[in-house]
């Protein structure tokens, strides 16, 4: 039914009043971000009335327990801060749910519980599974949704899931999710989250290419010498997450979701229209055209990968990896790699993406860099220090979001010397409003059925595949290319540092 | 009286050297970082208003980076003069490790003005950047083409208008002529969080079933607000395209308008819809607006001095009831809050027409 005060109020898709179930809902992603962002999303006036939350998992708690954790998190993690008079209002629709995963009675009571809340709020039946657990259970939780009649849609309502990452662990694991998912839910009703692209700077991308006159013109082989694409955390292993790390790494963990995702926005073809196909279709042909190093010769080659060892963060003495909590003393995870992605199209023939991903680097910080050729240097080459490098525009994903630009410019003075300059924009001090969390939005927007922003199904296989042949080469080759070691606190091995010098290239100092 | 503040203003400098001293300012403070998304020119006929102003601005500033162009006239003024002071505005960055200013120049000009305000606003814009002008109080004749034809958004209060008939007339034919500004009625700004919510309400399927049954909508708002009571009527007119009875031979709208207007309507379903808008000392800004059938009563309200507002609906045995936060009643946050929200305002534009109707 047609709502006509909608009409131009807001500038989005309607976000529909919903129940959101989310398994696994005691856990660490839920307290943090999920709730925090629903959370925010009231306090703003954004959430469509009638939302509910009932969280899944398997300790024994009551409603009121659940709900008291959940606060005593959001009062330290929430972006507008606490305000108990919303908070009261808000947590009187969250419940608990106690099974566990492979019960299937329990899926049943759940399918009563949901039906109950379903005639409270006055028949309308949409749902959104949020599986916030480990990809191990996907399976079970996806299976007996299905068993339980949960994944059909009731009339003229939605369900829909949102599955988090890691999408699988290869091309053949992500393949039979996406066939778990597909038995169970319809495509368009997955939404495969990627934090990453919620961010509002990511989002910028796109406005940034295609809404200013300035920059598509010089968007391809013939003005950009080559791009970089870099991911810094200053952390280790804190937290025990050296268990789940030590089996994934850097590759599987940062490049194959978000990275390859900011890639692609960057380097994808303008869109027909906004629609979620029109702008995936874009990024889909960037990830299928991406040349594959699919021998372990070629991987030596164009990747590189390492690990810290023992060194000085931010004034702090750290543990080399393979010291630390829960990682195998000879592992041979990478927590380090850099590569070099050649996009084998006309706009980006020859021109190398490399991105890079590494923990315990000097400082946090997500970044694309777009460097430019040199221009025609006859006029400038005789001076003394010549000229000082290229155009460079930088979008900074975070901390300190923004855009950077620099040029080459006179210094103030009788003789002609040259020196570069940069402008900024930082959207802190621009806009003083605070950018909503990634997961507000992407929340909102698959109330709203927007699927714009997650990732479809064949982009995640191409990533895979991509992704699949480095690791191939690494663990299951004859002579696999070898580890590379830094000290913690710098940025990252010498190889890392060879790759780029092979094309006269260098890394951006951040 | 403005002598003996003007300290709040900064300093004191000649009009002619303006520019010149706000670079010196830049120049004594290595520490801050200068920025601007915007020129904000506020304006006002009133005794003080700058010193005022200038405080408000702060407030603004926090949110939105501009370069503020604070304007105090005195019309009735016998002799023509005009003084000025800059300043800056800052706050520490979100991050906490930046200060970030904004800068302000204030100008108290009296006599008769016209073309040294254009002249004054003009010769001191950041070039590129939009202009946001602030009109505060009656629209006098000095808004004219000349000044509105650079003008890109223009914020102005239709509650603190004694003829908001006239100069809504006036707003509208200037929209007419085509000119690319963005109006922002703060009065408009009002109702926003009330309407979003009132939106919100009929996503239910329940109530956006009822609507075109509506018998009744009452609507209840402070007396000094009534243009706030009339322009989520026009709203709600415009976005169901009720028409209005009175060719029907259902007149008697307006009775009593004292304390109350009425109007009546019809809607697509034929049915017969009763509008009371109340004006009550006792509510608040914008107190109730409910729309009820048979079936269905949709509403929201506001105690006065809440700062939030309840969202209800009640259909037989559905019920909802949530708090949702109400707009502000402080100016700087209106103005902040329109400013951040952007775009062509489209939806007031479109209203325009049936709210000047409404009031006739
Ligand atoms: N944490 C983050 O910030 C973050 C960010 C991005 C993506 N993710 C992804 O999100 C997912 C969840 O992360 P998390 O950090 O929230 O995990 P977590 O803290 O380990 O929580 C796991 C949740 O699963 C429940 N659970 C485990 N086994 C169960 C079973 N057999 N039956 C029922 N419930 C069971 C646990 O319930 P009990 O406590 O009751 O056992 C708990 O609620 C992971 O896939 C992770 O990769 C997390």
């Amino acid at each position: 039914m047609k709502n006509p005060f909608r009409k131009d109020l807001v500038s989005r898709s309607r976000p529909e009043a919903c129940t959101v179930v989310i398994f696994g809902a005691t856990g660490d992603l839920t307290h943090r971000k999920l709730v925090p962002a629903l959370y925010n999303l009231q306090v703003e006036g954004a959430l469509p009335a009638g939302v509910r939350i009932v969280g899944f998992a398997r300790r024994d708690k009551s409603d009121q327990e659940f709900r008291t954790g959940l606060e005593e998190l959001n009062k330290k993690v929430s972006r507008s801060g606490h305000d108990d008079t919303i908070w009261s209002e808000f947590e009187q629709t969250i419940h608990y749910h106690q099974s566990e995963f492979q019960d299937e009675e329990g899926y049943q009571r759940l399918a009563e519980r949901l039906d109950e809340i379903d005639r409270e709020r006055g028949g309308k039946g949409n749902r959104l599974f949020y599986i916030a657990s480990a990809p191990s259970f996907f399976d079970d939780v996806l299976e007996h949704l299905k068993k339980a009649g949960l994944n059909k849609n009731k009339e003229g309502c939605w369900a829909r899931v949102i599955v988090e990452k890691p999408f699988g662990t290869d091309l053949p694991t992500a393949q039979h999710l996406n066939e778990v998912v597909s038995r169970t839910f319809e495509e368009e009703d997955t939404y495969r989250i990627d934090h990453y692209l919620g961010k509002e700077t990511a989002q910028n991308i796109m406005v940034l290419r295609f809404a200013n006159a300035i920059f598509e013109p010089l968007w391809n082989n013939n003005y950009i010498s080559h791009i970089q694409i870099t991911c810094a955390e200053n952390l280790g292993m804190e937290g025990g997450r050296g268990g789940y790390y030590d089996k994934a790494g850097a590759l599987r963990d940062m490049v194959q979701n978000h990275l390859l995702q900011l890639l692609s926005l960057v380097a994808m073809e303008p869109p027909t229209d906004l629609s979620a196909d029109g702008v995936r279709d874009e990024k889909v042909k960037v990830l299928r055209s991406m040349r594959q190093w699919d021998t372990p010769e070629l991987v030596a080659e164009n990747v590189v990968r390492g690990q810290y060892i023992a060194g000085h963060v931010d004034g702090e003495k750290v543990v080399g990896y393979r010291e630390e909590d829960r990682v195998d003393p000879e592992s041979m995870t990478e927590s380090y790699v850099a590569l070099k992605v050649l996009i084998d199209t006309w706009r980006w023939s020859e021109v190398p993406f490399y991105v890079r991903m590494g923990k315990q680097l000097p400082k946090k910080a997500t970044e694309i860099s777009v460097h430019f050729k040199e221009p025609p240097t006859v006029l400038f080459n005789a001076l003394a220090g010549g000229v000082p490098g290229g155009n460079v525009l930088v979008i900074r994903i975070q901390p300190d979001e923004g855009i950077s630009l620099r040029m080459v410019s006179k210094i103030p003075g009788a003789s002609l010397r040259l020196e570069p300059v940069k402008m900024d924009f930082h959207y802190s001090t621009s806009f003083g409003k605070g950018s909503p969390e990634a997961y507000e939005r992407l929340l909102l927007d698959c109330m709203a059925g927007d699927a714009t922003l997650f990732a479809r199904r064949d982009e995640v296989e191409e990533a895979w595949k991509f992704i699949d042949h480095i690791e191939h080469a690494w663990h299951n080759s004859e002579e696999p290319p070898p580890m590379a070691e830094f000290v913690a606190g710098t940025w990252g091995p010498k190889e890392a540092d060879d790759l780029l010098k092979k094309s006269g290239h260098k890394w951006r100092r951040l | 009286m403005l002598d003996k503040c003007t300290r709040a203003l900064g300093k004191e400098v000649a009009v002619g050297s303006v520019d010149q001293e706000l670079r010196l300012l830049w120049e004594e403070d290595k520490a801050s970082t200068n920025a601007s998304l915007m020129n904000l020119a506020v304006y006002s006929e009133e005794d003080d208003a700058i010193l005022k102003n200038s405080e408000i601005v702060q407030a603004i500033t926090k949110e939105h980076a501009c370069r503020a162009i604070l304007i105090g006239i005195d019309r009735d003024a016998s002799d023509a003069s005009i003084r000025a002071w800059i300043t800056a505005h800052c706050h520490l960055s979100r991050q906490g490790s930046k200060s970030v200013c904004c800068e302000q120049i204030a100008f108290q000009l009296t006599g008769r003005a016209t073309g040294r305000l254009r002249n004054t606003v003009f010769a001191h814009l950041n070039s590129d950047l939009p202009l946001v002008f602030w009109w505060q109080g009656e629209l006098s004749d000095i808004f004219t083409e000349r000044l509105y034809s650079l003008i890109d958004r223009f914020i102005f209060d239709s509650a603190q208008w004694s003829e908001p008939l006239l100069s809504l007339q006036k707003i509208n034919r200037m929209l007419g002529e085509g000119v690319g500004l963005a109006p922002m009625d703060l009065e408009w700004t009002r109702s926003y969080q009330a309407r979003l919510a009132l939106a919100a309400l009929f996503d239910d399927p329940l109530a956006a079933q009822a609507l075109e049954y509506t018998q009744q909508i009452r609507i209840v708002v402070h007396p000094d607000h009534r243009m706030a009571g009339m322009q989520v009527l026009a709203w709600i007119v415009q976005s169901t395209g009720w028409q209005r009875s009175r060719d029907l031979g259902l007149c008697g709208d307006q009775d009593n308008s004292d304390t109350e207007d009425r109007f009546y309507f019809e809607t697509h379903q034929g049915s017969d819809v009763t509008v009371r808008v109340e004006y009550d000392a006792s509510s608040a800004t914008l107190g109730l607006v409910e729309l009820s059938s048979a079936d269905c009563v949709v509403r929201v309200s506001r105690e006065v001095g809440s700062a939030y507002m309840h969202q209800q609906l009640e259909a037989g045995a559905h019920q909802i009831d949530r708090l949702v936060p109400a707009a502000s009643d402080d100016a700087s946050e209106l103005v902040a809050d329109q400013l951040s929200r952007g775009g062509k305002n489209t939806l007031y534009r479109t209203m325009l027409p049936v709210y000047l109707d409404l009031l006739k």
